[in-house]
């Protein structure tokens, strides 16, 4: 590759182009206010979405969690673990939102925002498994309220036998997780893997 | 921030982003390959520019932050286009002349690579090679065996009784 001759090339582009307008005010306004971030790489919404969703959840759960210990119930123990894992979520999806810090993070530079972005990507994907688990748990839970309404003498004798709830929802769990693996995951896989192959080829490069 | 110190930083950005357009441009001529490209990367520059000096400017980094921007977003568009099966890279523009102008620097270019077009754009911009560092976040220049080997025993990951609490609890 000869510099000049690529530096010929580059002075011979015409001065205005219809490619090449000037910018003007009114075009300047419409497009600071746009999201420079594609779908696929700008998870915020998402991220906020799933913190409303779990919040809510989670003051549900709170509230059963308080019906439980009061009255001495037998999902004691199964509310404790759906707060758990709940806290947990929101604390992993609220600490990711202010990870990805999204405002400023076109500031950085490429090697360290491709670096972020990567991590973005792997925790993303990563938070699948925690909504296959508050899925199945959040399924359970609802069935349970839905046969205590219609059918109480079941509802009591499904509520005693622990064992077959802890093997529902492990059943929910892993169905989900697979369920999610096909479906949703392997579009992040495929960005996370050319994100990942591009920062590599970049430090190939300079090195 | 009241209303008119609003307005001023703003009135700021636009003027700065006027000036420097030519730059952005020069960005999409080196990456993309359509009429179509072109002005989605320009628009999409143009937003990021303005959101990291909004969020992130002073009056020393605004054109920094600019260029951070044009890199950020070739280095998204190019991982965009690799993502899309079988996308043909002919060069297709409105203008006879631009077309021909964009056919002859990229049939010179041949198939150099991102990092290489980087260079090529803050050459063709007058931007100081130092600044290379700032803009990719790595040291400008090619190392040597011994920097490469001192660069490698510094990346080594140090000893660590928890590495998998450690891995899961630290991010970056």
């Amino acid at each position: 590759m000869e510099l000049k001759k690529l530096q010929q090339h580059w002075n011979s582009f015409p001065e205005t182009s219809m490619e090449e307008r000037p910018l003007l005010s009114s075009d300047l306004e419409k497009i600071v206010v746009k999201n420079p971030l594609s779908n696929a790489f700008y998870l915020r919404k998402k991220l906020v979405t799933r913190i409303a969703v779990f919040s809510v959840l989670w003051l549900v759960n709170t509230w059963l969690l308080r019906l439980q210990w009061i009255g001495e119930g037998n999902d004691l123990y199964l509310q404790s673990a759906f707060f758990l894992l709940l806290s947990y979520a929101i604390y992993f999806h609220l600490r990711l939102l202010l990870f990805a810090d999204y405002p400023t993070l076109l500031a950085l530079p490429l090697i360290p925002f491709l670096s972020k972005l990567e991590i973005i990507l792997d925790k993303y994907i990563i938070s699948y498994k925690l909504l296959s688990s508050i899925t199945a748990f959040g399924l359970l839970v609802f069935f349970e309220q839905l046969m205590a309404r219609w059918s109480p003498r079941a509802y009591d004798s499904f509520s005693r036998n622990s064992w077959y709830k802890w093997l529902l929802i492990i059943f929910l769990a892993v169905s989900l997780d697979i369920l999610l693996l096909n479906i949703a995951i392997p579009r992040y896989r495929k960005l996370l893997g050319t994100v990942r192959k591009y920062k590599e080829g970049i430090l190939a490069k300079a090195r | 921030m009241s209303n008119s110190q609003r307005k001023g930083f703003n009135t700021d950005i636009r003027s700065l982003l006027k000036h420097q357009h030519k730059k952005v441009y020069s960005v999409c001529r080196l990456f993309a390959h359509t009429y179509k490209e072109h002005q989605y990367l320009f628009t999409n520059i143009i937003a990021a520019a303005s959101q990291n000096i909004r969020f992130r400017g002073t009056s020393a980094n605004k054109e920094t932050l600019l260029l951070r921007a044009c890199v950020n977003m070739a280095a998204l568009h190019m991982i965009t286009l690799d993502m899309q099966a079988g996308s043909a890279e002919s060069i297709e523009f409105k203008s006879t002349d631009y077309q021909r102008a964009m056919v002859e620097l990229h049939d010179s270019m041949g198939n150099i690579s991102d990092y290489d077009k980087f260079r090529l754009f803050l050459e063709f911009e007058k931007v100081p090679s130092e600044q290379l560092a700032g803009l990719t976040g790595m040291p400008p220049g090619k190392y040597s065996r011994h920097q490469l080997a001192q660069r490698k025993e510094k990346e080594m990951p140090k000893k660590n009784f928890i590495p998998y609490i450690k891995e899961k609890l630290v991010w970056s």
